[in-house]
């Protein structure tokens, strides 16, 4: 529980001091020192919680008092289906003393101040404004209290406060009338939080704020945006990688009905039109000339993509490289690979921009609010102030809305034609402009004597996931170290001597977050190899785990807790029941450590899951339905890339272009059954949209190897002959 | 010099010779003659007949599972949309949920009239020609038809017609017609009937 | 060329430069119904799933010109009086949505399948339902369809 404000100014100090070491140290002694400092930062990055990169000094930038005495919390965090918004309000109605139907939550415009400096993302939301917007609801509360006391003319302790208003004795005022006609407000030091026994809000599964909203069908999403006197805009991309476009000839485009103006600019050509449609079909019109660079298909893409190439870092390196253990035993190797993985999200990047005077407005579904409006006021030469992104809800982020270039587009278009602009791409845009889970390839050994593991290796390489990212926190891509792809690919069996190398290597084409980014394709790696290991020395795959990982850390004894808690839910057996076998796999990410025991059977060549069983700590689960919901989630959507997602390329042609060609997993390939276990392991909300992902590949690939002796090792896992 | 008439009717023989000869060698293959004038034998009317149903426009609507299929290389129908009890699809959709009347140049969809699957007993997908053809032809599985009744099918069906104008795919791009034009169908479908509808023997 | 039809109750009569122009666009941006949804334009995701004479619709692929006389309705229109239909109800108390974009193409799908199979099972939801959600809330829509049969079941 924090007293004051200093305490919390000091974990932000010894962060920043951290990365300011680095800085500081550049000239000269860093580039040296590289890995070990790479090191570093992958160990703490596999477990920090950042903390909230914003104001959070002043709850007037976050909290409005309406006159109807209802609470407006504006959010710098984005709504994208993990449930922020809800569980925000949580902490902030708990604080302020007031039901959770006298609050809303909107979208922070960045005019406002109430920045996020990260963006939203990394499953942090909740965990770094666990204690500052808690913080700043109870200032909040107590500004309030002492406001009504000078209105009331009585002394603040004689003071009772319930659900906005405040009463004493014979007299009530609400928050709505405190407030009014108020200019100034002294901010107090912040007062003592809640304590647990109390909460009313926090800890309770409320069903989600924005739920009515969202069977109703209001249009709140960016692409319902909307501007008076608005025009539509389309923007031609390249259909191909590592392609050069070249003479533009958009003459046919400028004569299709509706047409307005075709924009011709330096990186994109935009034609703007007064409906979609028509923006569309004369986009469709422009001719121009490709010149790829070079030949790429996939042979090509995979042939980067094996372990050896690219920059190396050693991430772990408490064992000796298997190789190279002496003791004598028998080496064992699988290697694995995992595709291009697409985002495939429902809603379509785009912008709805409005320029007037020097100024520009953008309404666009965002995940990073602050590096859209900084990129636009760089592309358009204005100052940051000049420019206000208002972030909408988003129609799936799933880390595909941390490049946000429509924005740019948009506004230059608005610019150009002075009049807003509305601006987005087709499907098939989104396919062949993707930012993509890269592609990975794995080597797994160990050496192993009888039932003793003598050392485990993890050899991995990956495409990119954070250089060209603007979330890169700067000092990450100087010396090259990944954080997003090496997420799962540290080993977390400390008792055994452990070795993980990580390749880095730049591809042709975009790559960057996807949820759990490196996760999914490590652990499916790590944990399938595990379960092998087991197999062939003749072992419980739960206990062999079990004895690998040490009590050292507060993080393996909650990783240990939540295999046993899987295990025993799903009553996991080796054997084959009734034709099904069952698959474990454990993880941590971000601190929140996860299993999944899968049961599936076959028929045919047809994989079918018929149930999956999770353990999941995360600490406090503010809302506890939508920790399961986000679970559920991960699990289906886990299940969709590890069993059927591929993309492929040919030609230099990314494809497929669409949903359905594009397998995902449907309702048909949803679990008949979900049983979920939620553990408390810390007194604190921990990390919650992506780490139930993790073991889902594994499991179910442990689950087949039991079932049918055949070991799979590429994802994605159904195939046919 | 030889006699000018008997030359000429040499060179007449000749000349017969080497149609009929033509005629042979084009009955057998798939580079079919475009003159629809000529007439032909009723196992060149069946041979166009047969190369045009066949051809993935037709065969993707006659399978022989539940599952329509599509495409130039005949994939099951994404999203493993079903026959339902009357080839129209389900109910949470219908075959009319995405495709209408007419092919759809926005979405890529095909449409025709009542657009739907062939019934289980009229499917043709892994079946021989011959087999195709008896069916076909068979009252019991063509649905009571009489040959005058299947001509009519075969050269009058707006969803059969749409074979020749399919559209565009969802890329733009138009897809594969049948390898006999429509005139040339219709006209062999005509012939064939016409001759009794024969199925030639030796064939597959 | 004008488009006449009924939508959400309403008569409305629309003028079209292009006839082929799809449904889906003359609603949303002609009639500022915005609770239909673009996802791929091609049929293929649902999410701009409507009622066309009480079937279900992809309105992406459906001609402007086609929708002449037919009775439309979109999810905004699916709640009557403002009691919200079943499926919104059993989607509200089985808290489904994520991040909401396909919802409603989802409700319009199975509102349709319901009133044809009023107590569907697990296999006839895998038939019918065929819609593409990304957040995948899959597993408590089927919960959702199960509790919206047996709430419509209740009202009848």
């Amino acid at each position: 529980m924090s007293k004051s404000k200093n305490k919390k100014g000091i974990k932000r100090r010894k962060f920043l001091k951290y990365t300011g070491v680095g800085v500081g140290l550049m000239i000269g002694g860093v580039w040296a020192a590289r890995n070990s400092i790479r090191r570093k930062i992958f160990e703490v990055g596999e477990k920090l919680i950042l903390p909230f990169q914003g104001d959070t000094s002043s709850p007037l930038l976050w909290l409005q008092v309406t006159p109807e005495n209802t609470i407006i919390l504006h959010s710098s965090k984005v709504e994208m289906g993990q449930g922020s918004f809800t569980s925000l309000a949580q902490l902030a109605a708990e604080e302020l003393e007031v039901d959770m139907d006298k609050i809303e939550v909107v979208h922070a415009e960045t005019g406002s101040g109430n920045i996020d400096g990260m963006g939203t993302g990394g499953s942090m939301s909740i965990a770094s404004l666990w204690l500052p917007l808690r913080e700043m609801a109870a200032t909040m509360r107590v500004m309030l209290h002492t406001k009504a006391a000078e209105k009331l003319s009585v002394s603040a302790s004689s003071l009772t406060a319930s659900n906005g208003i405040i009463t004493s004795g014979n007299q009530s005022i609400t928050y709505g009338e405190i407030v009014e006609g108020v200019t100034d407000w002294d901010i107090p030091d912040t007062p003592i939080l809640k304590e647990r026994s109390t909460f009313r809000h926090i800890g309770k599964a409320i069903p989600r704020v924005d739920l009515h909203d969202k069977v109703i069908g209001s249009p709140i999403f960016g692409m319902d945006a909307e501007y008076p006197n608005m025009l539509y805009a389309s923007v031609v991309r390249s259909r191909l990688v590592d392609s050069v476009m070249s003479n533009f000839d958009t003459s046919d485009a400028e004569n299709m009905p509706g047409v307005v103006k075709v924009v011709k600019q330096k990186d994109f050509v935009g034609v703007i039109a007064e409906s979609y449609v028509e923006a569309n079909n004369a986009r469709l019109k422009v001719i121009f000339d490709y010149e790829p660079n070079q030949l790429w298909n996939l042979e090509d893409i995979e042939k980067a993509i094996t372990v050896g190439n690219g920059t190396k870092t050693i991430i772990q390196k408490s064992g000796k490289p298997v190789e190279d253990i002496e003791e004598e035993g028998d080496i064992i190797q699988i290697e694995f690979r995992s595709p291009i993985g697409a985002h495939a999200q429902l809603e379509p990047n785009g912008a709805v921009a409005n320029y007037v005077d020097g100024r520009v407005e953008i309404k666009i579904s965002t995940q990073v609010p602050k590096v859209t409006r900084d990129e636009v006021a760089k592309a358009l030469g204005l100052s940051k102030d000049d420019v206000n992104i208002i972030p909408t809800f988003l129609g799936g982020g799933f880390g595909r809305r941390l490049h946000t270039p429509n924005a740019i587009q948009a506004a230059i278009m608005s610019k150009v034609v002075g009049k807003p602009v509305k601006s987005f791409f087709d499907r098939k845009q989104e396919f062949q402009n993707d930012t993509f889970r890269p592609p990975t390839h794995h080597i797994m050994k160990a050496k192993v004597s009888g039932k003793n593991i003598l050392g485990i290796e993890h050899q991995f390489v990956s495409g990119d996931t954070m250089f060209n990212s603007a979330l890169d926190p700067g000092i990450g891509s100087i010396i090259r170290a990944d954080i997003g792809s090496i997420r799962g690919g540290s080993i977390m069996y400390d008792l055994l001597p452990h070795r993980s190398t990580y390749y880095h290597v730049d591809l042709p084409f975009a790559t960057s977050f996807w949820r759990s980014l490196g996760l999914l394709a490590n652990a499916f790696a790590i944990e399938s190899f595990m379960d092998e290991l087991a197999i062939q020395t003749g072992q419980d795959p739960i206990q062999m785990r079990l004895d690998a990982i040490s009590n050292k850390t507060s993080y393996s004894i909650r990783t240990k807790n939540v295999i046993k808690a899987c295990a025993e839910k799903a009553g996991y057996t080796d054997e084959i029941t009734n034709g099904k076998a069952m698959g474990f796999a454990s993880t941590i990410d971000t601190g929140s450590p996860c299993a999944h025991v899968v049961e599936v059977s076959m028929e045919g060549e047809e994989i079918i899951i018929h149930k999956v069983t999770v353990a999941f700590d995360c600490g406090i689960a503010v809302n506890p339905d939508q920790v399961k919901a986000q679970i559920e989630g991960c699990v289906c959507m886990g299940i969709s890339a590890a069993m059927y997602e591929k993309m492929d390329l040919k030609n230099n042609k990314l494809y497929p272009i669409n949903y359905g060609s594009y397998r995902m997993a449907l309702m048909k390939n949803t679990p008949r059954e979900i049983d979920i276990v939620l553990i408390e392991g810390t007194d604190s909300p921990g990390p919650v949209g992506e780490p139930p992902m993790g073991p889902i590949g594994a499991a179910i690939g442990n689950a087949i190897r039991r079932l049918t002796g055949k070991r799979l090792t590429e994802l994605p896992l159904q195939r046919y002959s | 010099m030889k006699n000018g008439k008997s030359s000429h009717l040499t060179l007449s023989s000749l000349i017969v010779i080497g149609i009929l000869i033509l005629g042979h060698l084009t009955a057998g293959n798939r580079e079919l003659d475009t003159d629809t004038k000529k007439s032909q034998s009723p196992t060149e009317s069946y041979n166009k007949v047969m190369a045009v149903l066949t051809h993935t426009r037709c065969m993707n609507c006659h399978p022989s599972g539940d599952v329509p299929r599509q495409g130039e290389d005949a994939h099951l129908h994404y999203f493993d949309v079903e026959r339902g009890p009357e080839g129209q699809g389900l109910t949470g959709y219908t075959c009319n949920t995405c495709h209408q009347k007419e092919n759809n140049n926005y979405s890529g969809v095909p449409g025709a009239p009542h657009w739907g699957l062939a019934p289980s007993s009229m499917a043709w997908e892994g079946k021989s020609e011959t087999e195709i053809a008896t069916q076909i032809l068979d009252p019991e599985r063509n649905g009571g038809k009489n040959l005058k009744e299947i001509e009519k099918h075969l050269t009058e069906d707006e969803l059969v017609l749409w074979a020749w104008e399919p559209g565009v795919n969802a890329e733009g791009v138009l897809r594969e017609i049948p390898p006999v034009s429509k005139q040339e169908f219709i006209v062999a479908v005509k012939e064939w009937i016409a001759a009794g509808a024969p199925i030639p023997s030796g064939q597959n | 060329m004008k488009v006449t039809f009924t939508i959400n109750g309403e008569s409305q009569s629309i003028e079209v430069t292009d006839g082929n122009s799809p449904l889906l666009w003359v609603i949303r941006d002609g009639l500022d119904l915005k609770g239909t949804k673009f996802g791929c334009g091609k049929a293929a995701c649902g999410a701009c799933t409507i009622h066309v004479d009480g079937e279900a619709i992809r309105s992406c692929s459906y001609p402007v010109k086609v929708a002449e006389g037919k009775n439309i309705t979109t999810i905004e229109g699916l709640s009557e009086n403002g009691i919200l239909h079943p499926v919104q109800q059993a989607w509200k108390e089985l808290v489904v949505p994520q991040c909401g974009y396909c919802q409603p193409g989802f409700i319009m799908a199975t509102a349709a399948m319901l009133s044809e199979i009023s107590n569907p099972s697990d296999e006839d939801i895998d038939k019918n339902i065929i819609n593409v959600c990304r957040c995948a809330t899959y597993y408590r829509m089927r919960k959702a369809i199960h509790r919206a049969a047996e709430l419509t079941s209740n009202n009848s």
